[in-house]
């Protein structure tokens, strides 16, 4: 299974959401990788907390693999033993493999999508399917070359399952960005239709995820005065029927992930022992992270809407 | 001077095993030419050596820029219906010149790769096991290709049973005193080392393909009974984990089968260490126990059902 990471904005919490759901993935027992086709800024290896690919690798990144003209293995970084973290050196009992692919160091975005390339790319993804239960790819904020190049690949696939979320926050400006980069003029499903896709069974296979919500009974907001806390409620109400207005709603939602102080501070992966041990973390991030992981394979959770 | 190679094995994209003919037909699509069949003591289909022209730099253990231009021979092939493998190989030799010389010179000499510089047998070998440069000699990029080409064939459903990494074995084999080394390095990489008597022969190159395939299936059992977690999960589940292996693996384990009888004692002295097929028996074993300890079980809990 094939997963695309998209978000309209940039800095919506794509990658740290993102890695977290491959993470609780592994630990549920399955073969899982991260691609980092964040071209322009591939920091997935910061997020894994490997020093030594935290701004991407200076080996042969997947850059090098689509674009130079040997088409290069890419390089594997093998998260439980390169990470350093000392928590995540060690793959617990019952985990799958966790593999990262690192981007090039100082890279930059895709051109164009050449023929070449797509080839490649269409080879890589049919490759990693043979070996991981699943394949995470960060394409990066917006309408890029490389999501154009991801919809491409999936036509020429059509028997590799496929699925898409998109980040958003839970502002206004996000959920209609949000709703822009799927419905809106050359967003996902036109370009996607554009290149054969059928509309309506891509639209299948696309959710929303909110990233960094505070919901308005949050414990944080405990020492709020009565007024702040009834327009919180208000205008959380008002983002709820704009969102479901944009088909952005509940529906086509497939989790939230609530805001973490420690995310505020630091882009990680959430280990049971931030929460359990050192207490930095909040449970119901884990379990926000946990329960996506699963619904991100879970075919009820993906029925036509 | 030395012949390098790379052998690519992996699980064939179909959700059962397939029959001869479509073997046939699978790799047929790769060259058009005659498939080769064996169907003794199983089934095997090869493709026709095809020629990749290759102008790179050569591998080098002490980093010496030495340049090679000429062709690799690669093919693919399935086994038992069911694994895949890609496979190139090289004869490295001494250019008569230092110059390169126009393409109707090396297709004329097809699996060479000329050194155009002072190559060292002993610096290539040495520094083939190690990731080619960017702009080195790539003949897993090659293998990889070969073994794409059949995966991604129309004929296969792409539902395999498991999901498994495919395994890289890169191989050398130089002219000398007899001696076969065989090294594991990361989960999917192996470097062999191999010396002969006498002239290279493509019987080598089988041999190198026969060891690949044994290491995958040995590789690719114990994955599955670590996936398993035998004692740490209930045994229906464990039990079921471990079915693919018997449906799918178990019975394709022969050694030696399509390797020449003089180089059969480079397969006797691995299995004596580090011991391939002890090692597959015990795990075979394991798994048949298991699947028998379940059965068991299983019986048990019915009649005491029956009974009450
Ligand atoms: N649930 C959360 N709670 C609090 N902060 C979060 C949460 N999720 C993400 N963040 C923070 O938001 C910031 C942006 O996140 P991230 O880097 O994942 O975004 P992105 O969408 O990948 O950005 P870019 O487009 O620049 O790659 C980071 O500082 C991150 O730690
Ligand atoms: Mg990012």
């Amino acid at each position: 299974m094939l997963i695309f990471a998209i978000s309209d904005k940039g800095g919506t919490g794509r990658s740290v959401t993102s890695t977290n759901i491959v993470y609780r993935h592994a630990l549920q027992g399955n073969d899982v990788c991260y691609l980092d086709f964040d071209f322009g800024s591939p920091t997935a290896g910061a997020i894994f907390s490997v020093g030594s690919v935290a701004r991407g690798t200076t080996r042969k990144g997947l850059h090098d693999y689509l674009l130079s003209e040997v088409a290069p293995e890419p390089h594997r970084v093998d998260v439980w033993t390169e990470s350093d973290r000392e928590g995540l050196r060690t793959k617990p009992p019952g985990a799958g493999r966790l593999v990262l692919f690192p981007g090039n160091e100082g890279g930059g975005e895709l051109p164009a999508v050449d023929e070449e390339a797509l080839r490649r790319c269409v080879q890589l993804f049919s490759r990693l399917d043979e070996e991981f239960d699943l394949v995470m790819v960060d394409v990066s904020a917006g309408r890029s070359f490389t999501a154009e190049m991801v919809l491409q690949a999936t036509v020429r696939l059509p028997s590799v399952p496929f699925r898409w979320l998109v980040f958003h926050r839970w502002t206004r400006q996000h959920i209609l960005a949000a709703d822009g980069l799927v419905n809106g003029a050359d967003g996902l499903l036109d370009v996607g239709t554009r290149f054969g896709h059928d509309r309506d069974k891509l639209r299948d296979r696309i959710r929303f995820v909110r990233t960094a919500v505070l919901e308005p009974d949050a414990a944080e907001l405990v020492g709020l005065r009565d007024e702040q806390r009834a327009w919180l409620f208000a205008c959380d109400t008002e983002l709820r029927e704009l969102a479901s207005r944009h088909k952005v709603g509940r529906t086509a939602m497939l989790g939230k992930i609530p805001l973490d102080p420690i995310l505020q501070w630091r882009e990680q992966l959430i280990s049971d022992e931030d929460v359990l041990a050192s207490k930095i973390a909040n449970a119901e991030t884990a379990a926000a992270f946990d329960d996506l992981a699963k619904k991100i394979v879970d075919d009820a959770a993906w029925e036509g809407l | 001077m030395l012949v390098m190679g790379e052998v690519h094995t992996g699980l064939l994209q179909n959700s059962g095993e397939i029959p001869e003919s479509t073997c046939r037909d699978v790799l047929q699509l790769l060259s058009g030419e005659r498939v080769r069949v064996s169907r003794r003591p199983i089934v095997y289909a090869v493709s026709p050596d095809l020629l990749t022209g290759v102008d790179c730099r050569l591998p080098s253990a002490s980093q010496s820029r030495i340049r090679g231009a000429g062709t690799v021979l690669s093919r693919s092939s399935i086994t038992g219906g069911r694994v895949v493998q890609g496979s190139s190989h090289t004869r490295i030799e001494r250019s008569g010149s230092d110059r390169r010389q126009p393409w109707s010179h090396y297709l004329a000499r097809p699996g060479v790769v000329e050194a155009l510089g002072k190559a060292k047998p002993r610096d290539l070998a040495d520094g083939f096991a190690e990731e080619p440069s960017a702009d080195g000699l790539d003949l897993g990029a090659i293998s990889a290709r070969f073994m794409d080409v059949v995966q991604s064939s129309p004929l296969l459903d792409r539902r395999a049973p498991f999901k498994i990494a495919r395994t890289r074995l890169r191989w050398v084999a130089e002219p000398g005193e007899p001696a076969i080394h065989f090294t594991l390095h990361s989960d999917q990489m192996r470097t062999v080392r191999l010396v002969h008597t006498g002239e290279f022969t493509p019987a080598v190159v089988d041999l190198c393909e026969d060891l690949a395939l044994h290491d995958w299936l040995l590789t690719a059992l114990l994955v599955i009974i670590e996936r398993a977690r035998i004692g740490g999960t209930p045994g229906p589940e464990a039990a079921a984990k471990l079915a693919p292996a018997v449906d799918h693996l178990l019975h394709l384990w022969m050694p030696s089968a399509r390797v020449d009888d003089l180089l059969s004692p480079y397969w006797e002295s691995l299995d004596r260490r580090p011991g391939f097929t002890r090692q597959w028996q015990s795990l075979v074993d394991r798994v048949r126990d298991q699947l028998a300890v379940h059965t068991l079980a299983f019986l048990r809990e019915k009649s005491g059902g029956g009974a009450r």
